[in-house]
């Protein structure tokens, strides 16, 4: 493939999403004229003492172009789209293991990169689907108005080209810059309403994740020093693929105080124990495709982050350092969302706690490191992505629906909208790990690979196991009390659900074989060290 | 510039910056803490400015100057803004005061500035790998930076202002920043780019955050965030 | 010769403390006074003072024991003894051997201590309170002394206070660094607490709820009122001198010459005047620390006396 093509390939899943944000900022929304009538009914809806529990009703004067706001929310369709084409095209010409470079080294390509671009890619696919009918329900209950579905586009699309650019990117620094962006820009994705809790979710949410992010750039720091000190030219010392060549000079004391803050800082973007607190907030208080792209893709992307680093920490120091930390971290983080899942009452912190859960037995998997420990991780992220993405756009309907996020005050969802609480049902189902969805396939070979490796690694495996077996009790009994029971069917149309059955049919599909991904997955798995 | 001007000057900056931070526990008034805070990128900026000027490097002074415009000026006046909007609506004798002033943090002052003196002690213990792998006078400054991040993260977790957490978050900043000079003359110009604009952004985000807490909430203490646990 | 010199500087520096010490105060007295634009009382007036109360009638309470009564003669023996190490006038004494920073620091607490079991055997109200807030003051200060001046030591390699100095006389960069400069702060804060003076303690107030110091001596008459106020008077000016003669070293004789030593009690004299001018000029504008602050003020200069010991074990480039 000639360098302008792979250029173009590396370039375009992070510059679309970004260009299409600059589009929709430019097209503002057209309300600015009667912005004084706005705020001044902003103000007395504020003066007016809300309820417990009600949203805060901005009453917006509505342009009356129908048509005009239906094309804007499906624009946004054009970045997944762009961004799986890449992916693919990118996998036909990594999957033999040569990786491909631009601007000199600054994007690269390689298994890893395309598995997770194409993982990214569906995950949006998914996630802005389901915006326009989720849009159009908030319009309809008067809970959006036009300066605010502006603004998410505007928001979601930067947030997209941020985790593209974090997944394409070989310079560590910048991988860095992009997932401090991503915590910015989805700052107020996640406080999108003045209420009380949607501020205190983007307080937690901004503070945390920034801290951790900072560790985590001093363990950047950290190591950028010790391939200094190794002879390493500032040019290059922070490209990752230098650095793992090079991997054997870096001094083990810096490189060891470096990887546990990367770990810890990276690991706080990515739910794991100690700067996990954010994530049930943040993720039950965004809107829900937000909150799919979070749970589904952002999660994983800080997780590939640190699995890079990890091909550099055990190149130096051996493999049981980061093993021990690894194993450590995942399996406290299992035990506190199992726990915390026996006593959930909404369900969106009920699905926010099972991505923790999730998250911990990728991490496990990376602790055990076998090549198929490693392949089961990486199938892990893809199934974990595309259930957990119409798990959460499922539960957004249902909150439309019927208005409460408590688990106890919904009932009888199968009686209600058949398609709807089918699709969630299902979804749940997937998390569960039920075949023949793909998270069954990755769980049996983690736990496979973990019964595989020494004693110690063994018994970590089946303490984890006695833990999904917990969530799983918990998501059951929470689930079926939420579909089953009696109820009034509700005018429902199923036509938005289509990208969620997508979502399902491929997981499904992915389950029973990996067809043409195989190649992709068992060279992506040998990429970062397996 | 003489080795040994050179040395004497580093350690002034470097003992300044570590003084700032420790003055940040110490002084009650958020107007206080945000002046000294201002202080201690003006010791940072010199820090990278004596850096450049004995390496010969003009790219670096060059970033020390940014480094200090955007430390020392920028983000101490977005703080002052969000200060100005927490005082802007008080009463003739309102107790406004109360916002702009830590009243009680979770640990108190004098053991705050003991758990500091700790603090010192473990950045020195856990400094001694980095120092020994190569030692000039820079890198043996390196618990300095170190210090200065686990104080930030200590006013971070015991403070109860919502800006007196912004300004831990601050801390820790500074001290990585100061840690990435100290030892390696600053991460290329990329990437110093990058975090420059992040924690700029990030400052915006928290004082537009801070603005609306006040609005939700009447008060800016975090203890109040309360509404979302299990 | 040389052991002659040695010896009339140690007597000299026993009574420039000892004579000179009513004058200092009384100097701040009349700084003070006239800052605030009162004509004041004089600079002899604690002399004057001190010859009233010598001349009254010795008196103690009734259920008082050996710990009141020995408590002010005690109190000026410590001084004494101190002044007598420490190198106000001169590096270069026949004890100079013995002048280790940590039996200084030592006799400077047994003072402190002494008073306080005073204040306790009295068995009033006032004498035991002035006595428990004086401990709680000395628990932070005796360790901040003692690190700021091993701060200093670090540099010079001991802890033997001339040779501190001595050093310092040589090498006037070592001040400069931040350990210094830390040190500085530190022991200046101490020092004011040690002594009881503003913004720690009031020197001339009564008041249940501010007294310290005054707590502890309320008890006590004529001739062993003028002896505790001598001893007072003397910490603070030997604790004035410790500090000018390890931050302002300069002047001090390092050789047993006579011009040497007679040039150091000039420039001694007019390096405490200006101190304690300073001194009660600050104390003009500064108010007391309310009593359950006074531990943060405490705690921070004990953090920047720990400060300056760890800065000079890696910012000067000793491990």
């Amino acid at each position: 493939m000639s360098p302008t093509a792979s250029a173009l390939l590396l370039t375009a899943p992070a510059a679309v999403p970004l260009a299409v944000a600059g589009a929709y900022a430019l097209a503002a929304p057209r309300t600015r004229t009667s912005a004084a009538a706005f705020a001044a009914a902003l103000t007395e809806a504020r003066q007016r003492v809300p309820a417990p529990g009600s949203v805060l009703v901005e009453e917006a004067p509505e342009p009356t172009n129908v048509p005009q706001r239906h094309w804007r929310d499906w624009a946004g369709l054009v970045s997944p789209a762009v961004v799986l084409a890449c992916g693919s095209l990118l996998a036909r010409e990594v999957v033999d293991g040569r990786p491909r470079r631009a601007y000199s080294g600054l994007l690269r390509a390689d298994a890893l990169t395309a598995w997770m671009l194409l993982v990214v890619g569906a995950v949006a696919l998914i996630a802005c689907g389901s915006a326009p009918a989720y849009l159009r329900g908030e319009r309809d209950a008067v809970r959006a108005s036009e300066r605010t579905v502006w603004r998410y586009h505007v928001l979601v699309q930067a947030f997209l080209g941020a985790m593209c650019l974090a997944v394409v990117t070989a310079n560590l620094g910048v991988l860095w810059v992009a997932i401090e962006a991503t915590t910015i820009v989805t700052a107020f994705l996640v406080g999108h309403r003045r209420t009380r809790t949607s501020v205190e979710a983007a307080w937690k949410y901004v503070v945390i994740c920034s801290a951790g992010i900072a560790l985590a750039f001093l363990g950047t720091v950290l190591i950028y020093y010790a391939a200094r000190e190794a002879g390493i030219a500032e040019a290059w010392a922070l490209d990752w693929p230098t650095l793992v060549a090079h991997a054997g000079r870096l001094d083990p004391a810096v490189t060891r105080l470096g990887i546990t803050l990367i770990i810890l800082g990276f690991g706080a973007k990515a739910g794991l124990i100690p700067l996990h607190a954010w994530l049930p907030d943040a993720h039950s208080q965004a809107p829900a495709p937000v909150s799919a792209l979070m749970s589904g893709v952002l999660l994983s992307v800080a997780f590939a982050a640190i699995l890079r680093y990890r091909v550099i920490a055990n190149a130096a120091l051996g493999a049981g350092f980061t093993r021990v930390l690894l194993a450590g971290i995942a399996l406290l983080t299992l035990a506190l969302a199992a726990g915390l899942l026996l006593a959930q009452r909404d369900y969106k912190r009920m699905l926010a706690y099972s991505s923790m859960e999730h998250m911990s037995l990728i991490a496990l998997a990376a602790a055990i490191g076998s090549p198929l420990a490693l392949s089961a991780a990486l199938l892990h992220i893809a199934g974990h992505g595309l259930a957990k993405s119409v798990a959460f756009c499922a539960s957004g309907r249902i909150l439309q629906l019927t208005g409460t996020a408590r688990i106890g005050r919904v009932r009888g969802l199968i009686a209600q909208a058949p398609p709807l609480a089918g699709v969630f049902g299902l979804a749940v189902l997937a998390l569960m790990a039920f075949p023949p969805f793909s998270l069954f396939a990755s769980e049996l070979g983690i736990a496979r690979a973990g019964f595989a490796a020494g004693t110690g690694l063994s018994w970590v495996t089946a303490a984890a196991l006695l833990l999904v077996l917990v969530a799983f009790a918990a998501l059951t009994a929470r689930t079926a009390r939420m579909l089953l029971g009696p109820g009034t069917p509700v005018e429902e149309s199923p036509s938005g659900l289509w990208p969620l059955a997508l979502g399902l049919a491929a997981g499904a599909a992915l389950g029973v074989a990996t067809g043409p991904l195989t190649d992709l997955l068992h060279a992506a798995a040998r990429a970062i060290g397996g | 510039m003489s080795t040994g001007l050179y040395t004497q000057l580093l350690d002034l900056a470097c003992g300044a910056f570590l003084l700032a931070a420790v003055i940040v526990l110490w002084v009650r008034e958020l107007t206080a803490i945000v002046r000294v805070f201002a202080l201690q990128g003006i010791s940072l900026a010199a820090l990278a400015v004596l850096l450049g000027g004995h390496e010969h490097r003009w790219d670096l002074v060059g970033v020390g100057v940014g480094i200090g415009l955007l430390r020392a000026g920028v983000l101490p006046h977005l703080m002052r803004r969000a200060l100005a909007v927490l005082t802007a609506d008080r009463q003739r004798y309102g107790t406004a005061a109360t916002e702009t002033r830590e009243t009680q943090p979770l640990i108190n002052v004098a053991a705050s500035l003991l758990t500091a003196a700790l603090l010192t002690l473990l950045a020195y213990a856990v400094a001694r790998p980095l120092t020994e792998l190569h030692p000039t006078p820079a890198t043996r400054a390196l618990p300095v930076g170190l210090a200065v991040v686990l104080i930030g993260f200590f006013v971070l977790v015991t403070r109860r202002r919502a800006l007196s957490q912004v300004v831990g978050f601050l801390l820790l900043d500074n001290g990585i920043t100061a840690t990435a000079f100290l030892a390696t003359s600053g991460v290329p110009l990329i990437v110093e780019l990058g975090v420059s604009f992040d924690v700029l952004l990030a400052v915006l985000v928290l004082q537009i955050l801070t603005t609306r807490m006040r609005e939700a909430f009447g008060t800016t203490d975090i203890d109040d965030l309360r509404e979302l646990h299990d | 010769m040389s052991t002659a010199v040695g010896y009339t500087a140690v007597a000299g520096q026993i009574v420039v403390v000892g004579a000179g010490a009513p004058l200092l105060t009384g100097w701040m007295r009349q700084v003070r006074a006239r800052l605030e634009g009162r004509a004041g009382a004089g600079v002899l007036q604690p002399w004057r003072d001190a010859r009233k109360l010598l001349r009254k009638e010795p008196i103690s309470p009734v259920g008082t024991g050996p710990a009141f009564r020995t408590a002010p003669a005690l109190l000026v023996a410590t001084t004494v003894v101190a002044a007598a190490l420490v190198p106000l006038l001169s590096t270069d004494t026949p004890v100079s051997g013995h002048a280790d920073l940590i039996v200084v620091v030592a006799l400077i607490a047994l003072g402190t201590l002494v008073l306080a079991l005073a204040g306790l055997d009295t068995g009033t109200a006032f004498g035991g309170m002035g006595a428990s807030r004086e401990m709680t003051v000395a628990a932070l200060v005796e360790p901040t002394i003692l690190l700021s001046v091993f701060a200093l030591s670090i540099p010079a390699g001991t802890t033997n206070i001339p040779a501190i100095v001595h050093g310092a006389v040589d090498e006037p960069a070592r001040l400069a660094s931040p350990a210094g400069l830390l040190a500085t702060a530190a022991l200046a804060v101490a020092v004011l607490a040690e002594t009881g003076r503003i913004p720690v303690d009031n020197p001339s107030t009564h008041l249940e709820l501010t007294m310290i110091h005054e707590a502890m001596v309320l008890e006590y008459a004529g001739p062993d009122l003028a002896l505790v106020e001598l001893g007072a008077q003397m910490r603070l000016t030997l604790l004035l001198g410790l500090l000018s003669s390890l931050f302002v070293p300069w002047g001090i004789a390092t050789s047993p010459s006579w011009a040497a030593l007679a040039v150091a009690l000039v420039l001694f004299a007019a390096k405490l005047t200006l101190l304690g001018a300073v001194l009660a000029a600050a104390e003009v504008f500064w108010a007391k620390v309310r009593l359950f602050r006074v531990p943060e003020l405490l705690a921070g200069s004990f953090l920047l006396a720990l400060l300056a010991v760890t800065a000079s074990y890696f910012l000067s480039g000793a491990s």
